[in-house]
C-alpha cells in the first residue's frame, strides 16, 4: 500500500507533506476489495471461531460418554459399581461444560498455549487430546504420564485453577532431557521414591510416546474416584474423600513431583510403601490402595503410580490390595507388621549379596516382631523394661520397619565401593587392628570371645565405562555437543612463560620452592606407593609378586634421585636440591619416612648431607622444630654404619679439619650444633655408636682408629670450652658416653664433662 | 536385631529419649521418632532445655523436625539415671531472666576486650563472622 519501498525512505519527521502523502495514498487504496470491505470481509475473532468449533466437538464426547459404560469398546469403566458415582460426577462437570464463560476460558487457554509449546505440533491431534480432556474432566487424572514427562511445555490441565502460581512459575525446561547427557535427574539421589522400580524405564522416557496410549491408559484403570489421588490431591484435602464432586482441581503434579515420580522409577528405588504394594516383580501391576491408608501418610503414597508402571509392564491385572493397613498413624502398634502374605519387594537392582542381606533381616525383623517377648538384640534383660515401656507408648513404631529398612538399605548403598582400601581406609584399617587383637585374645587361650557381628559391605564389580560421545547415524561426521563427560576446549589459552630477564629475584626465588613443593608431593606419592606394597604384596597371586617386588624398588630408586636431584655425573656435587627440601616442613618429615627403605650406602649419603649442612638447617629449622623427627630413622641408619663412615659423620657434625694443629677460636659450626637439641642429640648418637664400635669390634684399622682418636679428643676439648647455658638439652644421653670420654680425657676433665653434659645417671 | 554393626547408624535410636544440641547453641530433649539418610530428626514431646550456670530451664516445645545438618551431637538419655544430675530445674521465666544477665555480661566483657585491644593496635575478628566461612 505504501509507496516507500524500504525504511529509509519514510519520513523521520511527522510534517505537513508526509500527512499529505498519506492522504493521497488512502485514494490508492482499493476500495473495491472484497475481502477487506466487501463482502469477503469477516469480522470476526479467529478465536471465538476456534471455540465454537471445540464446543462442538466436546458435546459429541461428552453425550457418548453419557452413554454408559457398556458402549465404550475401549472398556471405559471396568467397574461397574463406580458408574454410578462417575455419571454423577459427569452430570455436574457437563453443565459446568454448558456454560459457556467456563467453556471460553477452559479453551482460550487451551489452545492459545498449545501453538506455544514446542512439542506440541508432534501430537497433531488435538481432537485427541480434547477427547481426553473429557474424561479427565469427570475422573481424577493419575498423576503422571509418560507425555507429561517428555512435554514439559504442555499446558496444564483445565481444572487447573487452584495450582498456585508458583508452580506455573516454575521454569519448564528444569526436567526435560538433554542429548547427549545422561538423563537428568530432578530429584536429588536420596529423596524417598514414589515409584516402583522400572528397569527398562529409561529409553521410554527420553522417546515420547504416541499419544493413543495414554489414553489406553485412561480408560484401563478408572479406579473409582476416592482410590485414585495424587499427592497433590492428599495434600489438598483428605477430607474430600468419598466425596463425588470434586470442586478441588484435577490432580496434576507439580513439576517436581511429577519429575520425582519419573526420577524413582528412573532410578529404580522403592520407598518402604512400595515395598507393601508390590506383589511381584517388574511386571505385575501395583494395586490401588485403600484410601483411608492415603489418610495418614500424605505424601508416601503413590497409587497412580500403579496405573502408569502397569502401562509399561504388563497387562492389567488389578488385583486387590494385599495390604490392610489400619487407619491413622495412631494406631500403628504391632498389628502393623507385614502380613503373612509374602511380598517381594523388588530388589533385583541391588548386588546379591545385599539383596540377601536385606532379606535376611526382613525375616528376621518379622520373626523378631512377631514374638512380643523378643528381642534379639545383645542387651538381654535391661532390655525388657525398655520393651515394656515401649509397649506402653502410643507413639511407639511411627517409623515403620519397612522404612527403617530403607534408610539402612540407603546407608549400605552409601558403603558400596569398589575399592575399600581408596575409600574407606581409615575403617578398614581400624577394623583390621581390632581383628588382629581379637585374634590375639584368642590365641592367649580364652576362647574366642562375644561374636562381634560385623558389618558386611556390598562389593561392587569395578566396571569400566567408557564414555562414547552420542552420534548420530547417517550424519557426517561427530556432533560438537559438549558435556560433564565430554568437555569440549571453550576458549584457546595459551601458556606463555616469561623471559627469565623479566623476571626479579623474588620471583626466582618463589619458583624454586614451587618447584620444590612439586618434587615433594611426588615423591610423596611415590612413598606411600612403597608403603602400600606390602599389602598388595599379601593380596596379590604368586606370579605377580615378583613384579612388584621389582615396582617397589624402582619406586624407591625414583624417591632417592628426587631427593638428592638427580646429577648427570657419578658424584652429586651439590646438595643443594637436598638442602631446600630439607628446608620444608613436609620435605623433613618426608625424609624421614623415606629413610627405611633406602639401602645402607644412600642412607649414609643422606645423614652426611645432613651433617654437612648441619648448622644451615637448624637455623631453617628455627620456627618449626620439626628436625628432631629425623633422629629415630638416623639412629636405624647409624646401627648400620661402619666405623669409618661414623667417623666421617663425627667430622661432618663437628666440621673439625682432620689434621690440623689447634683448632680454630671458635667452631661456628660445632657451637651451632652442640646449642641445638637435634644437634646435640644427633652427635651423641653418633659418638655413641663410634664407641660402641670401638668397645665391640677389636679388628678395627688403625688408621681409622688414629682418626677417630684425633677426632673425639679435639671434640672434647671442645665441649669442654663451651659454657654450659649455651648447650642444648638433648632427647636423650646414651649411657656409653661416659665410658667413651673417658678414654681421651683425665680424671679431672671428665668430671667436668659428667657435670656439664649430666652424664651422670640419676640426674636426668 | 543389629543394625549395621560397627557404624553409626541411627536406626537403634528410635523411639528413644535423646538429647540433641544443635549449631545455633540450643538443647533439644524429645523422642526420637523418625530418621532419614542426611540424619534429619523428627523428635516428639521436645523440650528444650536452657542451661544458665547450676540452673536449667526446660520450654516445652511440641514436635520438632531438624534438619541434619544443624545437629552437632545428639545422644540417648539413659532414663533410670535422667534425674540423677545436680543441677536444679528453675521455672522457665527465672531461666530465661537468668540467661538475659548471663548474655548481657558476656557483652560487657566482649566490649572490654575489644576495647583493651583496639587500644593496643590489635584487632580480633569476631567469632561469628568466622563462622560464616
Amino acid at each position: 500500500m505504501f509507496r516507500y519501498q524500504s525504511l529509509e525512505d519514510c519520513p523521520l519527521d511527522e510534517d505537513e507533506d508526509a500527512f499529505q502523502g498519506l492522504g493521497e495514498e488512502d485514494e490508492d487504496i482499493d476500495q473495491f476489495n472484497d475481502d477487506t470491505f466487501g463482502a469477503g470481509a469477516v469480522d470476526d475473532d479467529w478465536q471465538e471461531a476456534h471455540e465454537r468449533l471445540a464446543e462442538l466437538e466436546d458435546k459429541p464426547v461428552a453425550s457418548r460418554e453419557q452413554d454408559g459404560p457398556s458402549s465404550e469398546d475401549l472398556d471405559l469403566l471396568g467397574d461397574p459399581e463406580d458408574t454410578l458415582a462417575e455419571r454423577l460426577t459427569r452430570l455436574v462437570i457437563d453443565s459446568e461444560l454448558e456454560d459457556p464463560a467456563i467453556m471460553q476460558a477452559v479453551q482460550t487457554r487451551g489452545p492459545a498455549q498449545q501453538p506455544g509449546g514446542l512439542n506440541s505440533s508432534i501430537w497433531d491431534s488435538s481432537a485427541v487430546l480434547r477427547r481426553m480432556r473429557g474424561p479427565l474432566l469427570t475422573q481424577e487424572m493419575p498423576s503422571v504420564s509418560v507425555l507429561d514427562y517428555a512435554l514439559p511445555q504442555r499446558p496444564p490441565q483445565p481444572r487447573d485453577d487452584e495450582r498456585d502460581p508458583s508452580e506455573r512459575a516454575l521454569p519448564r525446561r528444569s526436567s526435560s532431557p538433554v542429548i547427549g547427557s545422561p538423563p537428568v535427574r530432578a530429584v536429588p539421589i536420596g529423596t524417598p521414591p514414589k515409584q516402583a522400580a522400572v528397569p527398562s524405564f529409561n529409553q521410554q522416557i527420553l522417546c515420547p510416546k504416541p499419544v493413543h496410549i495414554r489414553a489406553t491408559l485412561q480408560q484401563r484403570y478408572p479406579a473409582p474416584y476416592g482410590e485414585r489421588m495424587s499427592p497433590n490431591q492428599l495434600c489438598n484435602n483428605s477430607s474430600l474423600l468419598g466425596h463425588p464432586f470434586p470442586h478441588s482441581v484435577s490432580p496434576v503434579l507439580t513439576h517436581l513431583q511429577r519429575a520425582q515420580l519419573l526420577g524413582g522409577a528412573q532410578a529404580g528405588r522403592m520407598s518402604p510403601s512400595q515395598f507393601a504394594r508390590v506383589s511381584g516383580l517388574v511386571g505385575s501391576p501395583i494395586p490401588s490402595v485403600n484410601p483411608k491408608l492415603l489418610q495418614g501418610r500424605v505424601g508416601q503414597m503413590m497409587p497412580p503410580a500403579s496405573g502408569f508402571r502397569a502401562f509399561f509392564g504388563a497387562p492389567p491385572a488389578p488385583p486387590p490390595s494385599q495390604l490392610q493397613h489400619p487407619p491413622g498413624p495412631g494406631s500403628h502398634l504391632q498389628s502393623l507388621r507385614p502380613q503373612p502374605q509374602m511380598f517381594r519387594p523388588d530388589t533385583t537392582h541391588l548386588h546379591p549379596q545385599h539383596r540377601r542381606l536385606l532379606h535376611q533381616r526382613q525375616q528376621q525383623s518379622r520373626s523378631q516382631h512377631r514374638s512380643l517377648n523378643g528381642s534379639v538384640g545383645d542387651r538381654g534383660g535391661h532390655r525388657s523394661s525398655h520393651q515394656e515401656q515401649m509397649r506402653k507408648d502410643p507413639y511407639a513404631n511411627l517409623m515403620l520397619q519397612r522404612e527403617k529398612d530403607w534408610v539402612s538399605k540407603i546407608q549400605m548403598m552409601q558403603l558400596q565401593s569398589t575399592d575399600p582400601y581408596l575409600d574407606d581406609y581409615y575403617y578398614q584399617n581400624y577394623f583390621q587392628k581390632l581383628e588382629k587383637l581379637s585374634a590375639a585374645e584368642e590365641v592367649h587361650g580364652d576362647g574366642p570371645k562375644k561374636e562381634r557381628t560385623k558389618l558386611i559391605t556390598p562389593q561392587v564389580a569395578k566396571l569400566e565405562h567408557t564414555y562414547k560421545p552420542v552420534q548420530f547415524e547417517g550424519s557426517l561426521g561427530k556432533l560438537t555437543v559438549s558435556s560433564v563427560n565430554n568437555p569440549r576446549k571453550m576458549i584457546d589459552a595459551v601458556v606463555t612463560s616469561r623471559s627469565e630477564d623479566d623476571e626479579t629475584k623474588e620471583k626466582q626465588v618463589r619458583d624454586k620452592r614451587r618447584q620444590t613443593l612439586v618434587t615433594i608431593e611426588k615423591t610423596y606419592s611415590l612413598l606411600l606407593d612403597v608403603e602400600d606394597y606390602e599389602r598388595r604384596y599379601l593380596l596379590s597371586l604368586e606370579g605377580e609378586r615378583p613384579a612388584l617386588m621389582g615396582e617397589r624398588k624402582q619406586k624407591i630408586c625414583d624417591m632417592y634421585d628426587n631427593l638428592r636431584g638427580k646429577a648427570p655425573g657419578q658424584d652429586r656435587p651439590s646438595d643443594d636440591h637436598f638442602m631446600q627440601i630439607m628446608c620444608i616442613r613436609k620435605g623433613k618429615r618426608l625424609v624421614a619416612r623415606i629413610l627405611p627403605f633406602l639401602s645402607p650406602e644412600q642412607a649414609a649419603d643422606v645423614l652426611m648431607a645432613t651433617a654437612r649442612n648441619l648448622p644451615f638447617l637448624i637455623k631453617k629449622d628455627a620456627q618449626d622444630e620439626v628436625l628432631p623427627c629425623l633422629l629415630r630413622p638416623f639412629s636405624h641408619v647409624l646401627y648400620h654404619l661402619p666405623l669409618g663412615t661414623v667417623t666421617s659423620l663425627v667430622q661432618q657434625l663437628t666440621n673439625l679439619p682432620q689434621s690440623a694443629p689447634a683448632p680454630a677460636p671458635t667452631n661456628l659450626h660445632l657451637t651451632a650444633v652442640l646449642q641445638n637439641k637435634f644437634g646435640l642429640s644427633l652427635l651423641y648418637l653418633v659418638l655413641s655408636r663410634g664407641e660402641e664400635l670401638q668397645s665391640s669390634d677389636t679388628n678395627t684399622e688403625l688408621m681409622q682408629d688414629n682418626q677417630w682418636t684425633e677426632l673425639m679428643l679435639m671434640a672434647t676439648r671442645e665441649l669442654l670450652r663451651i659454657p654450659q647455658a649455651a648447650l642444648a638439652k638433648p632427647v636423650s644421653t646414651p649411657s656409653n658416653l661416659l665410658s667413651l670420654f673417658s678414654r681421651y680425657v683425665d680424671q679431672q676433665k671428665l668430671n667436668l664433662l659428667e657435670t656439664k653434659l649430666h652424664l651422670v645417671h640419676g640426674i636426668r | 536385631m543389629n543394625y549395621m554393626p560397627g557404624t553409626a547408624s541411627l536406626i537403634q535410636d528410635i523411639d528413644k529419649k535423646h538429647l540433641v544440641l544443635l549449631r545455633d547453641g540450643r538443647t533439644l530433649i524429645g523422642y526420637l521418632r523418625s530418621i532419614d539418610q542426611f540424619a534429619n530428626l523428627v523428635l516428639h514431646q521436645t523440650v528444650e532445655r536452657i542451661h544458665v550456670g547450676k540452673k536449667y530451664g526446660d520450654i516445652p516445645r511440641g514436635i520438632f523436625v531438624v534438619r541434619g545438618e544443624n545437629v552437632v551431637l545428639l545422644g540417648e538419655i539413659d532414663l533410670e539415671k535422667e534425674s540423677d544430675t545436680p543441677l536444679q530445674q528453675v521455672s522457665i521465666e527465672e531461666i530465661l531472666e537468668e540467661q538475659r544477665v548471663e548474655q548481657q555480661a558476656k557483652q560487657e566483657s566482649e566490649k572490654l576486650k575489644v576495647q583493651a585491644l583496639k587500644e593496643r593496635g590489635l584487632c580480633v575478628p569476631r567469632a561469628d563472622t568466622l563462622d560464616e566461612y
